[in-house]
């Protein structure tokens, strides 16, 4: 448990690629001899491959004409411009 | 494309709100996707997309030319989000009954606001569990996991957008992270 804690902090840095080629092999070793800090690091990267797997989609079609139908109106010197 | 955009917002600045609609175009899927993400509510996320692009060209003037154009409004989009979910009913949570139904919750409506062919519904119910576990984080954790993961920006983008400092975005982000894989896994 106690490692759980301590290690916590090298999980985050980890994942974030904040590591020192050295530190990280440190890290990689621990790992492969601590059942809890390697569920750990495997279910973290499980959750952001999951939220990264969210699909985009595209605005409404009318968000562009219900934008510019709430500006003010135009400048007068521009409608003479154009 | 920054040229392109600073030549718009020079035109805007003159009062040419052609090219303010151009602006709209090119970043109206970005603002609505970030509004969605945060609020899980598709009416909601429209109107402050809405109000996002009004606000910045209310504002257009204050904004800094030499800097990104989209962090500058993404920051408006994630104050105006971050704004709305606190003028919530303090106890609003997605997990309550509406009133009126019987037994219907707020996910129910959620799903009823978007019919899909068939061949998408296996992959909306996905989509749905994520975004339910997306809006279950509290609203620092879920903007910096939003700008992260869903929109891909980077560390400082974030830190510039929510206007605090890296370290912070960080320490957010790990959190966040940590709330999800509990509710993930428990699930």
């Amino acid at each position: 448990m106690a490692c759980r804690k301590e290690q916590s902090q090298s999980i985050h840095r980890y994942l974030d690629e904040e590591m020192d080629l050295l530190e990280q092999r440190q890290f990689e070793e621990h790992v492969r001899g601590c059942e809890s800090c390697d569920k750990h690091l495997s279910e973290l990267r499980r959750t952001v491959a999951i939220v990264q797997s969210t699909s985009h989609f595209k605005a409404p079609d009318q968000l562009t004409d219900a934008v510019m139908g709430s500006l003010p109106k135009q400048k007068q010197t521009t409608r003479w411009r154009n | 494309m920054d040229m392109l955009v600073k030549k718009l917002v020079l035109e805007v600045r003159k009062g040419n709100q052609k090219a303010y609609e151009e602006l709209v175009d090119l970043y109206k899927d970005q603002v609505y996707h970030i509004a969605y993400r945060m609020l899980g509510n598709m009416h909601e996320a429209q109107d402050i997309s809405q109000e996002a692009f009004l606000r910045a060209y209310m504002n257009i003037d204050s904004y800094d030319i030499d800097r990104k154009f989209s962090t500058w409004l993404f920051r408006i989009t994630t104050n105006l989000t971050i704004d709305r979910i606190r003028k919530r009913k303090p106890d609003f949570h997605l997990e309550d009954p509406i009133a009126g139904t019987d037994g219907m919750d707020h996910h129910a409506r959620f799903v009823a606001d978007m019919p899909l062919p068939e061949d998408q519904v296996v992959q909306l119910e996905q989509q749905e569990w994520i975004q339910k576990e997306i809006l279950a984080l509290p609203p620092k954790y879920r903007a910096a996991i939003v700008l992260k993961y869903i929109e891909d920006k980077s560390l400082k983008e974030i830190s510039e957008i929510l206007n605090m400092p890296v370290g912070t975005v960080k320490t957010r982000i790990h959190r966040g992270r940590e709330a999800l894989k509990k509710r993930l896994s428990s699930s």
